[in-house]
């Protein structure tokens, strides 16, 4: 056969007609656009985008008194988590939209199209990008909130807060390349399974949520979170390290797919390099710095926090606390002002509140602050509002009835706890609620322990019947007996049926066991 | 409701595409060997039996795969080149012979899909010619409708949707009519006549009446090799006095069947003194096979 004769060549197309490679990369965003529409129309991305939206509403309308004092460095960490079972539902749809062609069996008449299957990939890829952007923005929302509120306290980081959205675009990104890898529809499931695996068996033997190998896991799964706030320079969390490692894993497990998929070009390969680059750069920069002054400055904080700390006076107490608490101190003045006007005016000691923490053993730790030994010293954590508010409040009333926390050492048998109480329920407006809130086993009725920053107050259960009568009398009345009886009230010699007489109610007819 | 297009003698002029001797091996099958073409602007039949590389050929034609050796120019791309590759992908329009298919979404989503695959951008412009293209193929009334949920015909008529969609300056169709029903093979030959106008449409198919009613030009390819290029009526005269009538079935016959009358069709070389009939492009077709492949039972 001749191929001497006459060609017909294509006709030229419309002049109108954008550049060819800047209609490529139209092409691709195109498809991103479709693919992200698809996966928008998929059950699971719906179901728990919706799901993790509705946590965070249900979360942010909460009435708990604590959130209206919201720590901002534990917010940013809290909105960690939430998004990672929407992440998984995107890991699994991402996966099977890149899997669709081969299911569906268009592979055939797919490949000769002028999209080359790299491309293909980073539509995929991008795809994802819309759902990252949406977790950012109920982020960014949650963490708005909490910001705005009048408590809220310190500052949080933008590093702990892009974590979350990162961790989203990793799970998509991640489903694109396992298609590209192992193209089975089972292997998401495996995968996920293995992962699990994986991190059980990793807890194990990294139980230090500070150690360096937790932290190249994109969230950190392992920390138990229930420790007291502490302020932001203690945490020792390279958040911003952190979070250019998972951009660098997102952009470095792109870059394998796109490669996989036959985008062998420099580009890639450029880009390939460069998200290495920022991946070891972000693990590297996690591993633990200066850690002798982290140590230095937890001891600092936990055993001289005054070094520290900065304070101010109202009304002859001293309020100091750590920076970032600045922001509460005159709501600690109001709950120090109002047990003092229980007193009637007889509770006259100073006071220094003194705000503490203990990070002996780690910044996670839900460690139990000892009393301090200091005259007119009384204690306040890192959380405000909610039941520490009472809690603060036996702190403050204890100091004042007897000098100092550490009376709380040993069970008060006397008159003094029920001054105690009277001081902390006196002028409460909802004197019952926060009596029964402030216990331990939530009761108004016989032996129990009432909460406090430091040590716990034991009630016997006559004790709980003489306050439980002064709540049903005018508080006007009590005030003037407390004021007349002060000395007496606030003596260890006078017994818990004597403070009844004094205090003009009812003697409990029950024996009064100390320790019960 | 439709009129059966006539084949044409057809347009001819200058070569859209080119090849010189294409080979293919699967293993130890030559599934192509040293097949030459020359195609024009018109519809191009392509016969052959089973196994004939039909699909192979198509398959390299529309770039799906490489060519162990020869080569191609297609509308002046050559496809051996990344760049060329491309050129000719941008403006090709491929329908296999079963095409996939995404169940899930509409017949537009599919059609959009596919022209977001052939790098149409802008979203008026595209959403314009998947409508134009829907309504080509008569389904702009389901254009909302998933495909799983529409006939076969119509799958059939979505899958060339997409292969038509950007207006492709070269159509490569694979069996488009297997598995459909008289009326809708009707229909479908209808719109291949129309994509035929203007464009380079190679139609590989079992159906001698397609390539009747349909072709300019044929092919016939048997074992990988090119049996036959012409037109339909030059295959046609190639069985001119090779067509007879007999009351029994002729042992020297290549090939022969009772018709409806009763009597024999014989194909081959008729004895002497025998009833000659008039040939068909069927008959034709039997006779560039050679013999192959042409056993029909009585």
């Amino acid at each position: 056969m001749s191929t001497t004769t006459p060609t017909a060549t294509e006709p030229v197309r419309a002049a109108t007609e954008p550049p060819r490679e800047g209609r490529r990369a139209g092409a691709v965003l195109a498809l991103a656009r479709f693919e992200a529409r698809e996966l928008l129309q998929q059950i699971p991305v719906l179901f728990f985008f919706a799901l993790y939206v509705l946590l965070v509403a249900l979360r942010l309308m909460s009435k708990d008194g604590m959130d209206d004092f919201p720590v901002l460095n534990t917010v940013d960490r809290r909105t960690q988590a939430a998004p990672l079972l929407f992440a998984l539902a995107l890991f699994i749809c991402a996966n099977a939209a890149a899997l669709r062609s081969r299911k569906h069996a268009t592979v055939q008449q797919l490949a000769v199209l002028a999209m080359e299957p790299w491309r293909r990939t980073l539509a995929h890829v991008l795809s994802v990008v819309p759902y990252a952007g949406l977790t950012a923005l109920v982020v960014a929302a949650e963490y708005t909130r909490e910001a705005l509120k009048p408590g809220a306290i310190g500052q949080g980081s933008a590093g702990e807060l892009a974590v979350g959205p990162l961790c989203v675009l990793l799970a998509g990104i991640t489903g694109v390349l396992l298609a590209r890898l192992l193209p089975s529809s089972f292997v998401p499931i495996l995968f996920v399974i293995a992962v699990y695996l994986l991190g059980v068996l990793v807890s194990g033997f990294v139980d230090d949520e500070q150690d360096w190998v937790s932290r190249l896991v994109p969230v950190q799964l392992f920390s138990s979170s229930g420790g007291d706030p502490v302020p932001s320079d203690l945490l020792g969390r390279p958040a911003g390290w952190h979070a250019l490692y998972v951009v660098g894993l997102c952009a470095v497990l792109t870059c394998v797919a796109l490669l996989v998929a036959g985008g062998r070009t420099r580009a890639v390969k450029a880009a390939t390099a460069l998200a290495l680059a920022a991946t070891a750069a972000g693990a590297i920069g996690q591993l633990p710095g200066d850690t002798a002054a982290l140590d230095a400055a937890r001891r600092t904080a936990s055993e001289s926090p005054q070094r520290v700390q900065s304070c101010s006076t109202y009304d002859g107490s001293t309020y100091c606390s750590f920076p970032e608490w600045s922001v509460v101190r005159d709501d600690w003045a109001e709950v120090v002002d109002r047990v003092r006007s229980a007193a009637g005016g007889a509770a006259e000691t100073d006071l220094t509140i003194r705000q503490r923490v203990d990070t002996s053993g780690g910044v996670e730790a839900d460690a139990a602050l000892e009393p301090s030994a200091t005259p007119g010293e009384v204690t306040v954590g890192g959380r405000w509002g909610g039941n520490r508010v009472p809690e603060f409040a036996v702190g403050v009333a204890a100091v004042l009835v007897g000098g100092s926390e550490d009376v709380t050492s040993e069970p008060m048998c006397d008159a003094r706890a029920v001054t105690v109480m009277w001081l902390v329920l006196g002028n409460d407006p909802t004197p019952s609620a926060t009596f029964r809130n402030v216990r331990l086993d939530d009761s108004t009725s016989g032996s129990g322990v009432v909460l406090a920053p430091t040590n716990g107050l034991s009630l016997t259960g006559p004790q709980t019947t003489v306050i439980r009568e002064l709540l049903d009398r005018p508080r006007a009345e009590i005030t003037a007996r407390v004021k007349a009886h002060w000395a007496e009230l606030t003596s260890a010699r006078t017994t818990t049926a004597q403070a009844a007489k004094l205090l003009g109610v009812e003697v409990p007819k029950e024996a009064e066991q100390c320790g019960e | 409701m439709t009129t059966a297009p006539t084949a044409s003698t057809g347009p001819t002029g200058p070569a859209t595409l080119t090849a010189t001797d294409l080979a293919l091996r699967f293993g130890g099958t030559r599934a192509l060997d040293g097949v030459s073409l020359r195609l024009t602007r018109g519809v191009t039949g392509l016969l052959g039996p089973n196994g004939a590389g039909k699909t192979t050929l198509l398959r390299v034609l529309a770039t799906a795969v490489p060519p162990d050796g020869g080569e191609f120019t297609a509308l002046g791309h050559d496809p051996g080149t990344a760049s060329g590759r491309l050129a000719l992908r941008r403006t090709l329009g491929y329908l296999p012979q079963t095409p996939g298919f995404q169940p899930e979404f509409t017949a537009f989503e599919f059609v959009d899909y596919v022209a977001i695959l052939k790098e149409l951008t802008d979203r008026g412009a595209r959403h314009r010619e998947v409508r134009r293209v829907l309504e080509a193929v008569d389904l702009s009334q389901v254009r909302g409708t998933r495909i799983k949920r529409l006939s076969g015909g119509m799958r059939q008529r979505v899958a060339l949707a997409a292969a038509l969609v950007d207006d492709p300056g070269f159509l490569v169709l694979d069996e488009p009519t297997v598995g459909l029903d008289p009326e809708q093979r009707m229909r479908f030959r209808e719109l291949i006549a129309q994509a035929g106008e203007g464009r380079t449409v190679l139609l590989s198919t079992h159906q001698t009446e397609d390539v009747a009613m349909l072709c300019h030009r044929v092919v016939v390819l048997a074992q990988g090799r090119v049996r036959f290029e012409g037109t339909p009526a030059e295959l046609t005269a190639r069985a001119a006095g090779r067509v007879w009538s007999s009351t029994e079935r002729d042992p020297n016959a290549l090939a022969g069947w009772r018709t409806g009358t009763g009597s024999f069709r014989n194909i081959g070389d008729p004895p002497t003194g025998a009833e000659l009939l008039e040939p068909t492009l069927e008959d034709g077709y039997l006779l560039a096979l050679d013999g192959e492949n042409t056993e029909v039972a009585a």
